[in-house]
């Protein structure tokens, strides 16, 4: 080993020898011919190739098709691609589209996509088309017609505001959600559950990537991705219950409409309802209809100026869910919560007796006012389940006088709103947290809005404060209280159910392709009301006692309640200038204690509770339960 | 006055006293550069943004564990390797035999290669540790040798003991271990001094079996293929072709400066194949030009002075040996895959040490630093 260093010497200049190769090989590459590379670098180009995934598709409960997909061949136009011509285009492409020139205008001539964003204008052309533009494409700049999935509704226009629909996405939305991925050609989802579960519907789009030449030749495929469908939703709704409240609300919407009003000095408009149809031990909803409706269908390729001002200018308002989206005076159907917060405070006893008298005034009150029962006549002393049967207004007002003592007396004590603070424990005042879009709040009034509530003129409409004419009106759901309809239903169901307020919900899991469960039924019935089991108990028998003597005894005559026990409270609320609006809040069930649905009708200007709404309720009770439908009718006004 | 000079002798001697920190510097700026380019590939890439963090974190913290490997190696007396060469030795061959039995080793994606253990998730390469034991095993034989130079018998009984592992590893098959493991054996013989004649004819009979190999259709046709595409290029297989051409094109195009960090569109736009693992140079290449390629080759030659300077340092011949071979298999790693980059080398899969994507080559390398620190620790004791 004397000779290592020598042979080290060895070792190293081969090493050296390794460096000079590189070296110069490095300055060959990077220095001499590095031109030429530059330019092989510059030609280089990738293409991306984008396949839009399938959109998650919408079952009912029992797993039949509400939204599919559909192939379809889609005329898409992109303005900035147009040229100087684009009025020679479009007369040419609506001949051979063969729609009128008006509507293709329409479409396009919209701020709200990017000039340079196709807008699909026709769906379900012929291919015939597709070849005859691909052939004169010269005559069809910024024309193109491609392959594409849209939505395919197999029951119409069932559900329509539930289900919502897709659209182009718009230039702001674009703006805002191309970091997620969305592409300007994206269709997104608006309103519904087509809305609320985007993400999941939405599926995965897949990339495939190309190297192409100059030319424009593909050297070669680089990644693949597949892409992948959004996921499925299951519905809580049942399809044959929605199409059922449907027909009802439709049906007796008309019927309102050829009845005269209370006063009988014009007949009932009966412009739009509800009706409502939610399981009341989950808050699962089964069936909720809202009317006037729209078809999800025009949607598809964007609407036409008719269609846009069906929806969105016409004092009908088709587009809102009046299930949800519209607060509503509640009427006499607010009793069986108020009643039973004056039961919790120990203003109303269940053992006691209270003047249901003609007039109501509040002790101590100089300003005059009087409030009135619905009958002149003098009812004497009633127990609170009477108060509700017949509806009692007095009886109500007194216990509102009450809780506005108690409130007098607590004013620095944060629990002095206790009709307040009762009313928000059954989920008034905040929305219900259904999934679905745009849900109103609804309204409690407390000392805080009277300060600031003003009238249509912009002068305070309580000038002075908080005053006991809040309380005593909100004890019968009069004038200043409102709720959805969803809300109503909802309180109800905790009723029904034994004191759970469970959330209501209309997606009961969500499935990938796959099969797996990406979202599971989950129990949303955690929040509880602070009342005991007899007292909800007790207000159900007033319930049921409404439906067999009470106010709705006429209109359920004759309903078998020996085999499906049905409690219901009427209400009709005053709306000036508008007719008063109608509702019925129902249960119905094996029996007073287990009662399963909650069944719920409101018709705006419907007249009396008991002749407009209730009846929708009985028939669509008498469709869950598949009993024969009877005919109502000639039942008079004059109960609330 | 004895006492306390003896005293100071021995202090002086203390091996932690004497670890090379310029070798450590070298070695650290190049892991630098290696996650540095790292990140501009995977952060870039469409394909890979999910993976960019993720991968520079992983190979960050192999370089941390790499580093630990390096305290804990050096800590050791080389000279232990020496006692248990043998062992080494058999257990580098027996997991290199394992690895072939089918639910032991695991397969590559491709299906092809069966080349290592899947251990707890972690992917333990046989073939790059195998390096590491050869180097152990050959340096303790030939620092045996008595005579001035090793004789025919010694040089016969070197190959036959590097030629178990060497096949092994071929027919794995791992051409590029099989080249690195014949260039460290070839090093550490210049080194132990075999005669040129020698020399010669063993490298006769090398290239016969390659002659033998290629005939009997050992190594298959793709192979075959994709080793010769740098050389024909117009015949190479498709796959092949790209791979070198986007190789050349990213490095080319790269010029005498680069074209600036995260601007380089071979690298962005993902054309490299394999680009983080064997083809990771093109980064370096296309981003920072010739400056910031022959930056990095700048730094090997550092590393490979001082494991050179420190085989010549060492008192001890299996020391010399040891740190030879080490510096054989550096140096052939970087040259065929930087080789291989520019378009002069075959293709194989060689990692580019401390650049290179992949733990085991990361800690293999470090393992290979620890040890030429020991040696390096320990030349006065």
């Amino acid at each position: 080993m004397e000779r290592a260093s020598s042979r080290l010497k060895v070792l190293a200049l081969l090493v050296v020898l390794m460096f000079v190769a590189l070296s110069t090989r490095l300055w060959f590459l990077q220095v001499l011919a590095t031109t030429q590379f530059q330019r092989e670098a510059r030609d280089n180009s990738v293409r991306f190739a984008y396949s839009e995934p399938l959109r998650g598709k919408i079952y009912d409960d029992r797993g039949r098709p509400l939204v599919e997909n559909r192939e379809s061949l889609e005329v898409r136009v992109n303005r900035d691609a147009m040229g100087s011509d684009a009025e020679a285009v479009v007369l040419r492409l609506a001949k051979l589209l063969r729609v009128p020139v008006r509507v293709l205008v329409e479409r396009l001539q919209t701020n709200q996509y990017y000039s340079y964003q196709p807008i699909p204008v026709a769906e379900f052309v012929s291919p015939h088309v597709r070849d005859y533009i691909g052939e004169y494409q010269e005559l069809f700049p910024g024309v193109e017609v491609v392959p594409t999935s849209v939505r395919q509704y197999p029951q119409g226009r069932l559900a329509a505001h539930i289900l919502g629909y897709v659209g182009l996405i718009y230039a702001n939305e674009y703006e805002k959600l191309k970091s997620k991925g969305y592409e300007q050609t994206d269709v997104i989802g608006r309103t519904g559950v087509e809305q609320v579960y985007e993400q999941y519907l939405r599926g995965t789009q897949g990339v495939q990537k190309f190297i192409v030449n100059s030319n424009g030749d593909t050297i070669r495929a680089l990644g693949v991705r597949d892409p992948t469908a959004g996921d499925d939703l299951h519905l809580t709704i049942d399809l044959r219950m929605q199409r059922d409240a449907e027909r009802q609300l439709a049906d007796g919407l008309a019927r309102i409409r050829g009845t005269p009003t209370s006063d009988r000095s014009a007949l009932l408009k009966a412009n739009a309802g509800t009706v409502i149809v939610m399981d009341a031990q989950t808050g699962a909803i089964k069936a909720m209809a809202s009317s006037p409706s729209y078809d999800p269908r025009w949607l598809v390729t964007g609407l036409t100026k008719a269609q846009r001002t069906y929806l969105y200018k016409n004092p009908a308002a088709p587009a809102i869910d009046r299930a949800i989206q519209l607060p509503y005076v509640p009427g006499s159907t607010f009793k069986p919560i108020t009643g039973l917060a004056a039961l919790k405070e120990g203003f109303a006893t269940m053992g006691g007796y209270y003047p249901c008298d003609a007039t109501y005034t509040h002790p101590g009150d100089t300003s005059g006012t009087v409030f009135h029962n619905w009958t002149t006549a003098n009812l004497g002393s009633m127990s609170l389940s009477n108060a509700i049967r017949i509806s009692c207004d007095t009886v109500f007002d007194k216990f509102g006088s009450d809780f506005y003592f108690n409130y007098v007396q607590n004013q620095l004590n944060d629990t002095s709103l206790l009709l307040q603070n009762d009313l928000h424990q059954f989920g008034f005042g905040e929305p219900t947290g259904i999934d679905l879009p745009s849900e109103a709040s609804g309204l409690v009034p407390d000392p805080a809005w009277a300060a600031q509530a003003k009238m249509a003129d912009g002068t305070k409409l309580f000038p002075d404060g908080f005053v006991p004419g809040i309380d005593i009106l909100t004890m019968i759901g009069s004038s200043y209280v409102n709720a959805t309809p969803l809300q109503m239903a909802q309180a109800y169901g905790a009723i029904a159910n034994g004191g759970h307020l469970c959330r209501p919900h209309v997606v009961d899991q969500i499935e990938a392709p796959d099969g797996s469960i990406v979202k599971q039924p989950e129990d949303r019935c955690g929040r509880t009301i602070p009342y005991s089991a007899a007292q909800l108990a007790y207000i159900r028998s007033a319930l049921g006692s409404v439906v067999t003597s009470g106010t709705a005894s006429c209109t359920f005559a004759g309903f078998p309640t020996s085999q499906v026990w049905v409690g219901g409270k009427t209400g009709t609320a005053e709306r000036p200038p508008y007719q008063d609006t109608s509702w019925f809040v129902g249960m119905a069930g094996k029996s007073v204690n287990a009662p399963k649905y909650i069944v719920l009708a409101m018709v705006e200007q419907g007249g009396f509770g008991a002749t407009g709404a209730a009846p929708i309720v009985r028939h669509v009770i008498e469709d869950l339960y598949h009993l024969p439908e009877t005919h109502t009718g000639g039942c008079g006004g004059g109960d609330l | 006055m004895d006492m306390v000079a003896g005293r100071v002798w021995a202090d002086e001697r203390k091996p932690v006293r004497h670890i090379d920190w310029v070798l450590l510097l070298f070695v650290a700026v190049l892991t630098v550069v290696g996650l540095i380019l790292l990140h501009s590939i995977s952060a870039t890439s469409p394909d890979e943004a999910a993976f960019w963090l993720v991968r520079v974190l992983k190979q960050g913290a192999t370089a941390g564990v790499g580093l630990l490997i390096v305290v804990l190696i050096a800590s050791f007396d080389y000279r232990f390797f020496k006692v248990y060469a043998g062992f080494i030795y058999l257990a580098a061959i027996a997991a290199l035999i394992l690895v072939k039995i089918p639910g032991i080793g695991a397969t590559d994606p491709s299906g092809v290669a069966q080349r290592w253990f899947s251990i707890a998730g972690i992917q333990i390469t046989p073939s790059e540790i195998t390096k590491l034991c050869v180097i152990v095993m050959l340096a303790a034989v030939l620092s045996e040798i008595r005579t001035p130079e090793p004789t025919l018998g010694d040089l016969i009984r070197v190959v036959a003991i590097a030629a178990v592992p060497l096949v092994l590893v071929f027919i794995q098959p791992d051409i590029g271990t099989s080249i690195v493991l014949t260039a460290v054996v070839v090093g550490m013989l210049i080194v132990a001094g075999t005669r040129l004649r020698h020399l010669v004819v063993l490298t006769v009979a090398g290239l016969v079996m390659i002659g033998l190999a290629f005939q009997l259709h050992v190594i298959q046709d793709f192979q075959v293929q994709r080793l010769t595409a740098f050389l024909d290029r117009a015949n190479a297989p498709e796959d092949a072709r790209y791979n070198l051409d986007q190789s050349l094109v990213a490095v080319g195009s790269g010029g005498l400066f680069g074209r600036g960090y995260l601007q380089g569109s071979q690298t962005n736009l993902d054309y490299v194949p394999r680009q983080h693992t064997d083809f990771i140079f093109t980064a370096a290449g296309e981003q920072f030009g010739f400056v910031g390629a022959m930056f990095i080759l700048l730094l090997y030659a550092l590393i490979l002075w001082r494991a050179i300077r420190i085989a010549a340092l060492s008192k001890d011949p299996f020391g010399t040996l040891m740190a030879a071979g080490i510096a054989s298999m550096f140096a052939i790693q970087m040259f065929v895959n930087i080789g291989m980059v520019l378009g002069i080398m075959p293709i194989t899969g060689i990692p580019l040490p401390f650049l290179s994507y992949g733990g085991s080559s990361i800690l293999v390398s470090f393992a290979a630093i620890g040890m030429l620190e020991s040696i390096h620790m320990r030349r006065f004791t």
